[in-house]
């Protein structure tokens, strides 16, 4: 393996210094779960990584209404997070869907968004949660809807200097409810498709409703169209199917060693009527 | 570049001049020749290289072994207790068919380690979901788990440790 070196700041300042002495040879390290392999198979060239498991601001969880998650929370504390997966459902089964306990056990959040691949897991529920992230560097602070954060298979709006700090997520709403489904082969597979809703009702009359797909297009997709069909509408098994026909028109899936465009296809419509379904009946029990 | 790390392995404390683009999984068989924990897939899938890092199951062949300075690390010898004594759940796989070839098996058993520590009554569906990272060719999983069953009624009956 290519040689690096590997920094572990004690501080976000401390951390910034480093990435800039090294003048663009550095990469930012969370759990390396992603990093790592690509390094092995040298897809990343980096002379050196500068870890950010070090950083205890980073670490840190404030559940108060809503959410403020450091980007380096560990899957692993949020899998065991029973407050979160109160408030958040769609997001705790997220995390604990995702590859497998030891890999869980480093992995964070930040990373996953950060790899940006399509079908990272934590970006549906984040995306229909309307989740806003903190991207801080030497140049200072900003907020990013993380409807602005992806642009491609693994890019995003990120400079190579800037760390992703804190994910926030808005208190839901009352008469809510949240919902993230995954289809991989087998158990620790990256999605073949993956999908998260997000409804808030009135009686059986849906007033806003947000969908997310992932691993169906370039990036973790918002599908707007298809929400504008549920909003103000009567939940009906009617609607639901002309959902589903919206959903494969909408996603542009490929073909590659984990399923079929064509199977992805269908699948986007069938997961994401059952995010709906399973949404609207936490919304209702709430 | 190179340091020289200090960290507590298998109960013993240790250190080592490590060089930084080094994984735990290489520093342990090479530097330490502890050999028990394999290499399989190098990209944290098959859980042949899982060690205990604090108790909690991490695959070595991904951690960036800088990482381990002040920690605990426990590997399969670390299981076996005085006089060559098996571990309770070294044991159950023995007595149960959950070793056949044998190169699942010390990530296996630390994977079901770290799970019996944290739940020592753990469902059929809880320990699948605690071994989900752990790929075994040989067995078809069956015996693993029933090995896995017999290792909480085991620890179980014995009392806390």
């Amino acid at each position: 393996m290519k040689k690096f070196d590997y920094y572990q700041p004690r501080s976000l300042q401390e951390a910034y210094g480093l990435m800039e002495k090294q003048k663009g040879e550095a990469r930012f390290i969370a759990g390396g779960t992603d990093i790592i392999w690509r390094v092995k198979q040298g897809l990343i060239e980096a002379g050196a990584l500068i870890s950010l498991r070090g950083i205890e601001e980073l670490a840190q969880i404030r559940l108060n209404g809503d959410l403020a998650l450091g980007s380096m929370v560990p899957f692993r504390t949020i899998e065991r997070n029973f407050s979160l997966a109160k408030a958040y459902p769609s997001l705790s089964e997220a995390v604990s869907l995702l590859a497998n306990p030891q890999v869980r056990n480093v992995a964070t959040v930040g990373g996953n968004l950060c790899n940006a691949a399509p079908s990272a897991d934590c970006a549906p529920p984040l995306i229909v949660l309307d989740a806003m992230l903190t991207l801080e560097g030497l140049g200072g602070k900003r907020d990013v809807p993380i409807g602005d954060f992806f642009k491609g298979p693994g890019k995003t709006c990120m400079e190579k200097t800037e760390v992703l700090t804190q994910i926030r997520v808005p208190k839901m709403a009352a008469n809510s409810g949240t919902s993230f489904l995954k289809k991989g082969r087998v158990s620790q597979d990256i999605a073949m498709v993956n999908a998260a809703a997000f409804l808030v009702m009135e009686g059986n009359v849906c007033r806003k409703c947000r969908l997310a797909v992932g691993a169906v297009a370039p990036i973790p997709l918002r599908l707007t169209d298809v929400e504008g069909m549920l909003e103000h509408q009567e939940i009906s098994a009617e609607l639901l199917d002309r959902v589903a026909e919206k959903v494969e028109q909408a996603v542009s899936p490929i073909t590659d060693v984990r399923s079929t465009a064509e199977y992805r296809r269908v699948l986007s419509g069938v997961l994401v009527k059952k995010a709906i379904r399973e949404a609207h009946q936490r919304a209702v029990q709430q | 570049m190179k340091r020289v790390i200090e960290f507590t392995l298998n109960g013993n404390a240790v250190s080592a001049e490590v060089e930084s683009h080094k994984m735990l999984l290489e520093v342990l068989r090479d530097t330490f020749e502890l050999t028990g924990t394999k290499e399989g897939c190098s990209q944290g899938e098959c859980g042949a290289c899982t060690v205990l890092i604090d108790g909690v199951s991490i695959n070595s062949c991904l951690y960036p072994v800088f990482e381990v300075e002040g920690k605990s690390v426990t590997t399969i010898e670390g299981l076996v207790g005085e006089g060559g004594k098996l571990h309770p759940i070294q044991e159950a796989f023995v007595e149960n068919g959950g070793i056949q070839c044998g190169f699942c098996s010390p990530g296996m058993i630390l994977s079901a380690k770290a799970l019996l520590d944290e739940n020592a009554t753990p469902s059929e569906d809880e320990i699948k979901k605690g071994i989900s990272g752990n790929l075994c060719r040989c067995t078809g999983y069956v015996q693993i788990i029933d090995s896995i069953k017999d290792a909480a009624t085991q620890l179980s009956s014995e009392g806390p440790k």
